[in-house]
């Protein structure tokens, strides 16, 4: 068995891994952003379990909680599938940390502006949508792409739930064939062309809706 | 005919009085100038006309509307009400056109088409058309607040409200804007401009209101206040400021 023979094996379990780092990421950002708009909009006791809820779930080792979320909730009568425990367990931990990413950057929004929008007559969540939120998703982008780097490289945890990404592809392949060393180096090989691809599409968006003046590259 | 009035306003913060019994006619088509030191509570005033900040007592009558009472539709009131502020306030992710165009559309609802028409005339008014499609960080101060007040006029306010509009401008930029403001006097826009600038008010030549202390202590043309007034405090003022231009 060839080293290319090796990635094209490994490949199959590669659409898993895209698949599990694309909704783990989406439940990030998704998480993330109510975070933020409520810390921006809501009351301070709104703001306080918010706070909680980052301090927690940044707290909470990926692997802990994704074993109470898939092995633990079932004891409780909550069946709950593979894919989807994935995303309550690293997508809401993702989410915790894109919070903080976009509170921090809706804090670079200038308060003038707001200020500005409101004079016009706009309403907050007006404020919110067309002037705070546009630009806080274009100063957030180097968190957003450390943060879906993060999500991609905790995504071999999929194995432990039974998801055939490519880390179980790689440890049934190495059980059969005990060529670990050429085996573990594909798998490095296949993380890192998705890391690329991502980071790739990233910059891309990041380019496409740059404004000048804005953001510094 | 009066466009706007205010009776017995008074503002506080924390208990502490920051306007006091201010009594403000503007008549439709009329320019005012609003002198004083800082923190005189100039600002606060445009701020408690537009309802950005309420007032702690008194009454604002706009167009023979309370627009002090509760139940007043306060964004409504604002959008009758065009804003410049000194540090222009410009979106900085929009283009110059996008800046103009989006009140339009997301408060008028004008289509696209529309609204692009309406900022363009408003741009060319201001000479910036030719720049609709740069960035606020691709202007020049006097550029940007050019393009501040087109985006005013856009929204066909009844009043035009401007906070310390050369305040961040080198003189050459300044005199752009005086040049701007002077052009609106003569197509009648109504305007209240807040400035220390002396040399603002009095090119503009519109009634000059001294307020100090959260109190109005005079009204009078430029000329009349400038000189030797009376009041000491007035005196102080303007000397002070003559020396600082």
């Amino acid at each position: 068995m060839s080293f290319i023979d090796i990635l094209a094996l490994l490949a199959t379990g590669a659409g898993y891994t895209i698949l599990v780092t694309l909704m783990c990421s989406a439940t990030g950002m998704a998480v993330g952003l109510a975070i933020a708009m409520f810390h921006r909009l809501g009351s301070r006791q709104v703001s306080a379990c918010l706070a909680v809820f980052t301090y927690v779930f940044r707290g909470i080792p990926v692997l802990v909680l994704l074993f109470i979320v898939f092995f633990g909730l079932p004891g409780m009568g909550i069946g709950v599938p593979p894919l989807v425990s994935m995303m309550l367990s690293l997508g809401l931990i993702a989410g915790a940390y894109l919070g903080e990413v976009f509170r921090g950057a809706l804090d670079s929004v200038d308060g003038n502006e707001v200020l500005a929008a409101q004079a016009m007559g706009m309403s907050r969540m007006q404020v919110l949508l067309y002037i705070e939120l546009p630009q806080m998703l274009r100063f957030s982008v180097p968190g957003m792409v450390n943060e879906f780097t993060t999500v991609l490289k905790y995504s071999p945890f999929a194995y432990t739930v039974g998801i055939p990404e490519v880390m179980k592809q790689a440890m049934a392949l190495s059980a059969a064939t005990l060529r670990g060393v050429e085996i573990y180096l594909a798998v490095g090989l296949v993380y890192f062309a998705i890391y690329k691809v991502l980071v790739t599409f990233v910059w891309a968006l990041e380019k496409r809706y740059r404004v000048p003046g804005l953001t510094e590259h | 005919m009066v466009l706007l009035q205010t009776r017995n306003l008074g503002m506080e913060y924390d208990g502490k009085p920051v306007l006091r019994g201010i009594d403000l006619d503007l008549a439709e088509g009329e320019l005012k100038v609003v002198m004083g030191p800082s923190g005189c509570g100039k600002s606060t005033l445009l701020r408690c006309l537009n309802r950005l900040v309420t007032p702690t007592s008194g009454q604002i009558i706009f167009r023979d509307e309370d627009v002090t009472r509760p139940d007043t539709d306060v964004r409504a009131l604002r959008q009758r009400i065009g804003f410049v502020f000194q540090n222009f306030a410009l979106y900085r992710h929009l283009s110059v056109l996008d800046n103009v165009t989006l009140g339009l559309r997301k408060l008028r609802g004008m289509p696209l088409g529309e609204a692009v028409e309406r900022a363009k005339h408003e741009l060319r008014r201001m000479d910036m058309v030719e720049h609709h499609h740069k960035y606020p960080a691709q202007l020049s101060g006097g550029q940007k607040q050019r393009v501040a007040i087109a985006r005013a006029l856009a929204m066909d306010p009844a009043v035009l409200f401007f906070d310390e509009p050369t305040s961040a401008l080198d003189p050459l930029m300044s005199r752009e804007i005086i040049n701007v403001i002077n052009q609106l006097r003569r197509d009648n826009v109504s305007m209240l401009c807040v400035t220390h600038d002396l040399f603002l008010a009095r090119s503009v030549g519109g009634r000059v209101l001294f307020l100090d202390q959260g109190v109005i202590h005079a009204e009078g043309d430029a000329e009349q206040l400038f000189g030797n007034h009376s009041d000491p405090r007035i005196r102080a003022f303007f000397s002070q400021e003559a020396g600082n231009q």
